[in-house]
């Protein structure tokens, strides 16, 4: 009896333990919900190969997914091999760095990729209880906390003509129990939802045959519920979680790489500059549309009343999300593959060259620090505890708290 | 029951739960076979693996795999020889477990063995070599000296970074030496390129086209109608015509001078937008049987083999690459008609301009087959 309360003192530890580390997690493409947020955070401001970092691993090959953070574990995909068809799930303790657990697996389908892009494009997303990781190759593993595959899909074995030779970029979701996938290309195009516990099918619909590069956003609705909306370069569909259906919808160009972002029920679509659309009626007219905010490859950040993009030519800017107009501008250097993120009220802005910016978000946006570190650097960052998590293309870099 | 007493049986009854479940999980980790015999069989199921219902049975199978003992994981390996694409990485996610729980208990010898013999599937042994390079990076090292002609291509372009860095502070003779041998051997259009800059730089001119074997001599038809991607699927004069040979005497010859074999069409006909063009050429095979048929386009394809269809990609501009569709086809011995559609789109974006396509024909490993006739020879 003394053990078996001893243990279930542990357990009620261990989910005591979880609880709290959910809510510091940073476990899907942009953070939590794909919002690209952490407000309540504040991170260092300075920090170089010298200064401020908790930790670097090198990992076991390239990738632009960024690395995500579950409970204890920073995760990470890769590819490797001269056909780059190993693909790679690693699990670093979050504290030390150490590998806790490193998964590999074959590719089943192409491997092609741009050579600004990887097999490992797309980020990994957890529900706190497993990871689901998809690659250009179009499989998408799950395996559980401790690194114990529980299912996979090898869509292009099920769909031969789906994949992109430039490399598929898409980062799946897990909304509600369902991973959702996007999987648009030439060939079979697709957004497939699976049960996250068996990786059985809950539903799949065909998409336009036309290439683009933007992941599932979960947006929860008052009629419909938990739903994420699906972008290509011909519009906009929010698709129902639990059934897949198509519940709204928005026909207008769209960019073919940045996301959309939302905030205060709108949606900031990466257009031609940005349209401002409500997801409410059928291709309704954007309620405004600036040629002022313009996305490069980054996506858009939207906070509050704000919206934030880097145009190709690296400057910041940020306008108002009730009418689009410019608050702010200011000119960065290199070029943005990564999209920015906020963390406390400071953006940060990863070019590919390897310096972050800190831009304040206080009043007209103003560069405070200029961090650098060696390296390609085109997966966006993640924060987690006030901890920032750098992916170079060969490694990955803990930048400690304040 | 008092509130008190109710609370702490409701905490008793779920500690016994969590201690049951516990039992079931050490149960289930307890499932490892009981000999060797029986981990081959599971092995052998789980690679069979395929479709995508009852995928927790494959994980529990999974999980049974990696308790076996260092000394069954050898025998296990046979069963990736003729696994599906889900079982092989099914069966791979049991089998590196067990490797990671047997630690140095392993044989490196017995990874040697597998690694060096090269009746074993390719990506068997280049898996076996990393987990003995992991264990034993010196004896792994040794191994890849033997390995420049390796059908693994993984350890061939290993054994290739070898032999370059083994002679890297020698003399310029025994560097031009190693850098011919490994030209010669090489299959990875990077790992070829490097080398043969190498040799260029110093003084022996390499022409990567004929090293990679690309067919550089096509005839070419005129252009036909291609707006709004109508023509892919229409089979013009020179296709209606197969399987007999289209009639090439009025086509123009075109000659690739590009290090990567490239028919230029936008060069060989005229920039033009929504429009498409066959090529033929004449290749000849040293023997009869399957070959690959490797093409490389930004623009839609489709290529026919002595009048049969090989493949068909109806892909626009997204991206291009060497080998980059790859299919096995029949040929004869002796001289072959292969035909190449390659059709362009309207697109136009800047990096949508480029109408061409480079073919070769390689065994399965990369090594050029096909040369061409006297006929058909153009520059060297």
């Amino acid at each position: 009896m003394i053990m078996m309360t001893r243990r279930l003192l542990m357990v009620v530890s261990v989910m005591l333990w979880c609880v709290a580390a959910v809510a510091a997690d940073w476990p899907e493409f942009l953070g939590p919900r794909g919002r690209g947020a952490a407000t309540d955070q504040a991170i260092r401001t300075h920090w170089s190969e010298a200064e401020g970092i908790a930790w670097k691993v090198d990992l076991p090959g390239r990738g632009a997914s960024s690395p995500i953070v579950v409970g204890d574990l920073v995760v990470a995909t890769a590819s490797s091999g001269a056909s780059q068809d190993q693909l790679h799930i690693l699990a670093f303790d979050k504290a030390t760095g150490r590998t806790v657990w490193h998964r590999r697996f074959w590719a089943t389908g192409r491997t092609l990729a741009h050579p600004t892009s990887a097999v490992a494009a797309g980020t990994p997303a957890s529900d706190g209880k497993r990871i689901v990781a998809l690659y250009s190759s179009c499989d998408l593993f799950c395996v559980d906390l401790a690194g114990r595959l529980l299912w996979q899909r090898n869509l292009a074995v099920e769909h031969p003509r789906s994949g992109n030779d430039v490399g598929m970029g898409s980062s799946p979701r897990i909304v509600d129990g369902t991973a959702v996938v996007q999987i648009d290309c030439q060939g079979d195009a697709f957004a497939l939802g699976v049960d996250a516990a068996t990786g059985e099918d809950r539903w799949i619909v065909p998409r336009e045959k036309r290439a683009s590069w933007s992941s599932p956003l979960p947006l929860t609705t008052p009629d419909y519920g938990a739903c994420v909306l699906l972008q290509n370069p011909r519009g906009l569909n929010l698709h129902r979680v639990s059934d897949g259906k198509m519940v709204w919808s928005w026909k207008g160009e769209c960019s073919g790489i940045p996301m959309t972002a939302e905030s205060g029920s709108m949606l900031h679509v990466p257009a031609d500059g940005i349209a401002s659309v409500s997801p409410k009626e059928a291709d309704a007219k954007p309620a405004w549309r600036s040629t002022k905010l313009s996305c490069g490859i980054a996506s858009p950040l939207a906070w509050g009343d704000s919206v934030a993009c880097i145009n190709r030519a690296g400057v910041l800017c940020i306008g108002d999300t009730a009418n689009g107009q410019l608050r702010g501008q200011i000119r960065l250097a290199g070029s943005f593959w990564a999209s920015p993120i906020l963390a406390g009220n400071v953006i940060l802005a990863a070019n590919k060259e390897g310096k972050t910016f800190l831009i304040s978000t206080e009043g007209e946006p103003k560069i405070i620090a200029e961090n650098e570190l060696p390296g390609t650097f085109t997966a966006t960052p993640a924060v987690a505890d006030g901890n920032v998590y750098l992916r170079s293309e060969s490694m990955l870099w803990k930048v400690a708290a304040p | 029951m008092g509130r008190g007493a109710r609370r702490v049986a409701v905490w008793f009854c779920l500690a016994v739960v969590a201690e049951l479940s516990n039992h079931a999980t050490v149960s289930a980790a307890d499932g490892t076979p009981q000999n060797v015999a029986e981990a081959v069989t599971i092995a052998t199921e789980l690679a069979k693996a395929t479709g995508t219902t009852g995928q927790a049975a494959l994980a529990a199978q999974a999980d049974r795999i990696s308790g076996i003992p260092a000394d069954w994981i050898v025998p296990c390996l046979a069963a990736f020889s003729d696994a599906t694409p889900a079982g092989g990485n099914w069966l791979r996610s049991g089998i590196e477990r067990a490797v990671e729980r047997a630690g140095d208990s392993l044989s490196a010898d017995a990874l040697m063995a597998v690694v060096a013999d090269r009746k074993q599937p390719a990506r068997v042994r280049t898996l076996v070599f990393g987990w003995l390079k992991d264990r034993d990076p010196s004896r792994a090292a040794g191994l890849l000296d033997g390995m420049l002609d390796d059908p693994a291509l993984d350890l061939r372009r290993e054994a290739v970074e070898r032999k370059l860095a083994a002679v890297a502070a020698a003399d310029e003779a025994t560097q031009k030496a190693a850098h011919r041998e490994c030209l010669a051997v090489a299959r990875d259009v990077d790992q070829i390129e490097r080398v043969a800059a190498w040799l260029s730089e110093h003084g022996e001119k390499v022409n990567v086209a004929e090293v990679l074997g690309f067919v550089r001599n096509w005839r070419v038809s005129e252009e036909f109608d291609n707006a709004k991607g109508v023509g892919f699927a229409k089979a013009y004069p020179p296709e209606a015509a197969l399987p007999a040979r289209p009639e090439t005497e009025q086509w123009k010859p075109v000659a690739s001078a590009d290090k990567h074999g490239a028919i230029d069409l936008n060069a060989a006909i005229a920039t033009k937008k929504g429009v498409l063009a066959y090529a033929v050429a004449d290749v000849v095979m040293p023997r009869s049987g399957p070959a690959e048929v490797r093409i490389g386009s930004p623009c839609a394809v489709a290529v026919w083999v002595n009048g049969k269809p090989a493949m068909a990609h109806e892909i626009y501009h997204a991206s291009e690459a060497i080998d980059q569709y790859v299919v096995t086809a029949e040929f004869r011995e002796g001289t072959n008609t292969v035909m190449v559609k390659c059709c362009q789109n309207e697109q136009t974006e800047p990096w949508a301009a480029d109408w061409k396509f480079q073919l070769r024909v390689c065994d399965p490993l990369g090594s050029p087959l096909a040369t061409q006739p006297a006929h058909e020879k153009g520059p060297e």
